[in-house]
């Protein structure tokens, strides 16, 4: 019997190695079968470059903003037919990876939506499969932050779309029990956001905000108001052990938790509830959640949005973070030079074109020239009259510019461990310490 | 005893009951957990209607379904059918390599897969990538299937092999007009399973199918969850929707469901 599986395990593995064979056989003469499929989309040539597909997700934000650039392309240019596929994010990575790793083109968009701090993996990983759009668009018209991690050695392969400019949205009226008023809020420190979070509890009941454990999000923005990252500056070796912003940033997560200011979530729809159900008294986090706040109407007039607190520890620390956020890429496949020049046109240059996102969908690009138009200065009701957009755009300048990396991801899954092991007790310095190595021994 | 049996039952039924109350509520509703069957329902159903076209991923959905169900009976049932009756020494040799086949992670497949249908699509067009034939062809033929249906076939009795020999019948005849009628329960079960893992499969059509206008009902509704404020009462009437057709076709055969599923038991 033991033999038998013997044979069959060798016969397995002989089998295997076979098919890795053939595989890398293919992969040489892929040259071929690459050139057969360029020329078929070669003689397609005339049809191919009028017609372009992109992948996106979520149909209230980026595939609306998609439509409005396509209206909008198609008037100057009404040759070039824009297809726009709706795919969920987690949905376009894996059909990514698996089309990307497969060496084809077959199949693939002309131009996708990748977030940002998952963008340079791709860039990385498949460094022949973007088009540089150096050229095609003027990457200091942009919020300097965004330009990192969009361009690997100094040349651009992404068109930076939204912000995930930060801001900390609170109830005024919880605040106004606890003697508190938006102007109070302007530049905080942690420290003090902290100190107002122990108040309000004391005279409201309510926490002051919701976090999910499994999601260091705030952790992320913290330490990006301070220029740091949980890699170092060239976003290749990780940075944690002897990162003072993250050391702080931790103390400050001890700290909010000790001081049970906090409501504890378990995924995205309970942190929605928690803010839409009156249970927390602010919201520290991407403009992007402005929607999900107006979508409980009986709240309207209760909210303002002041800037996110800052490291008192960090001398270079400002009152300005980013979280999450993401930007347009054009893959290396037939079609390309007509992709970047929709973007190019669009999402590249156009001021009106912003000023239609704001108004139709609340998106805040990081385009600076479009901050001068007026949808940008118009006041939010919701907000009893703050001109929220005016003041995101301003805070999307100030941006601490950081690399992101390709192991954003990687390192947060290792400190989530060990965020928990420090609060339960473990000191700090070892927490790090062992992160450090840990994320050594996976990132390489 | 009865308690407990209570217990588990509520439990297990609760999410679909959660599910389908939540699909009458508006999404601020079901985010604040509201166990109430609501008002909300056909606002939900236009909404859905308007952002997604279900009829189109319904009808998506329903003949991939259908025809990976029709041909992976019939291969399934034939193979299994062959391995159980006939005899030869590389039978079991086979087999077994086949069952081991069941052990390889379909992600490991994921990529070698989708070069071959990459490649296809250069030759033929019709069966390459973004085609329902792309979604089908790597489903109908499945190990475990055919390992159901060869255990089954044991309970099949022989004599009724020799009797329809004896009366003149083809091999193939023998297979069609006593295998096939008599094999009714375990036809239903296995129509069952390959019905709804069609239906419900995701990862493959993700992955090979590109345009809107081919995808089915899952990729659907993993969309509508992506978005950055997603509307929860919409996403729960359109999964009510899609697990309809599963739940009708179990219904329908239930009966043969059990009987199937105690005679591979056996």
């Amino acid at each position: 019997m033991k033999k038998w599986l013997t044979v069959v395990l060798a016969v397995m593995l002989l089998l295997s190695a076979c098919s890795s064979g053939g595989g890398n056989k293919q992969d040489s003469s892929s040259g071929g079968g690459n050139g057969g499929g360029d020329n078929s989309g070669s003689a397609s040539g005339g049809k191919e470059a009028a017609e372009i597909t992109i992948w996106a997700w979520d149909p209230n934000f980026n595939i609306k903003a998609l439509n409005i650039a396509k209206e909008r392309y198609n008037k100057i240019n009404p040759d070039v037919k824009i297809n726009i596929v709706e795919n969920a994010q987690a949905d376009i990575i894996q059909k990514l990876n698996t089309g990307l790793g497969s060496g084809t083109t077959t199949g693939l968009p002309n131009i996708v939506l990748i977030e940002d701090y998952r963008a340079q993996s791709f860039l990385k990983a498949f460094p022949d499969m973007f088009y540089e759009l150096t050229d095609t668009f003027n990457a200091a018209d942009f919020a300097e932050y965004k330009v990192g991690p969009t361009s690997v050695d100094g040349r651009n392969y992404g068109l930076p779309f939204d912000s995930g400019v930060t801001g900390l949205f609170v109830r005024t009226d919880y605040l106004a029990e606890a003697g508190y008023s938006p102007d109070d809020l302007q530049a905080l420190t942690w420290n003090e956001f902290i100190e107002i979070g122990k108040n309000v509890k004391e005279a409201t009941g309510k926490d002051m905000l919701s976090l999910d454990p499994n999601d260091l999000g705030i952790i992320r923005v913290m330490i990006q108001t301070a220029g740091k990252w949980y890699l170092d500056e060239n976003g290749e070796k990780p940075f944690l052990a002897g990162n003072e912003a993250l050391k702080e940033a931790f103390q400050l997560y001890k700290e909010m938790m000790e001081a049970d200011i906090v409501k504890p979530n378990a995924d995205w729809s309970q942190f929605v509830a928690a803010f839409n159900s009156g249970d927390v008294a602010s919201v520290p986090t991407g403009n992007w959640i402005n929607a999900s706040i107006k979508a409980e109407s009986s709240q309207a007039g209760k909210w303002a949005v002041v800037p996110i607190p800052r490291l008192a520890g960090q001398p270079g620390s400002v009152n300005a973070s980013n979280l999450g956020g993401s930007s347009w890429y054009v893959l290396n496949v037939p079609g390309k030079e007509a992709a970047a020049d929709f973007l190019a046109k669009t999402f590249g240059s156009d001021v009106e074109f912003y000023q239609e996102l704001v108004t139709e969908i609340g998106a805040i690009g990081t385009y600076i020239p479009a901050s001068t138009g007026e949808a940008y200065s118009a006041a939010d009701p919701f907000y009893n009259g703050q001109k929220t957009i005016a003041d995101f755009a301003k805070w999307t300048e100030d941006i601490p510019r950081v690399n992101f990396g390709a192991h954003t991801y990687v390192i947060e899954d290792i400190l989530v461990v060990e965020m928990q092991n420090y609060l339960n007790g473990k000191p700090l310095d070892d927490a790090l310490n062992d992160a450090q190595k840990q994320a050594e021994a996976q990132v390489r | 005893m009865y308690l407990f049996l209570g217990v588990t039952a509520f439990v297990s039924i609760f999410p679909f009951l959660w599910m389908v109350v939540s699909s009458t509520n508006p999404s601020v509703g079901v985010t604040k957990g509201r166990l109430m069957p609501g008002t909300h329902l056909f606002v939900n159903l236009s909404n859905l209607v308007e952002q997604i076209d279900l009829v189109r991923a319904l009808a998506n959905s329903l003949v991939i379904a259908l025809i990976t169900t029709g041909l992976a009976l019939l291969i399934g049932s034939l193979a299994g059918y062959g391995f159980e009756i006939y005899r030869s020494r590389a039978k079991d040799a086979v087999f077994n390599i086949l069952l081991l086949s069941m052990m390889i992670p379909f992600a490991a497949l994921m990529v070698p897969l989708y070069r071959m249908f990459a490649w296809l699509s250069g030759k033929m067009p019709v069966i390459g990538i973004d085609t329902k034939a792309a979604v089908i062809l790597p489903t109908m033929a499945t190990a475990f299937l055919i390992f159901f249906f060869r255990q089954n076939t044991k309970m099949f009795e022989r004599e009724m092999i020799e009797a329809g020999r004896i009366d003149g019948l083809g091999e193939l005849g023998i297979f069609l007009r006593i295998y096939v009628p008599t094999m009714r329960t375990t036809y239903a079960a296995a129509a069952i399973i390959t019905f709804m893992s069609s239906w419900n499969n995701y990862m493959w059509p993700l992955v090979v199918l590109q345009s809107d206008a081919k995808k089915t009902i899952p990729l659907l509704i993993s969309n509508l969850g992506s978005s950055y404020s997603p509307d929860y009462g919409m996403i729960m009437t359109a999964i009510v929707i899609a697990t309809l057709p599963t739940a009708l076709v179990f219904f329908l055969m239930q009966k043969h469901f059990v009987a199937g599923m105690l005679g591979s038991v056996k």
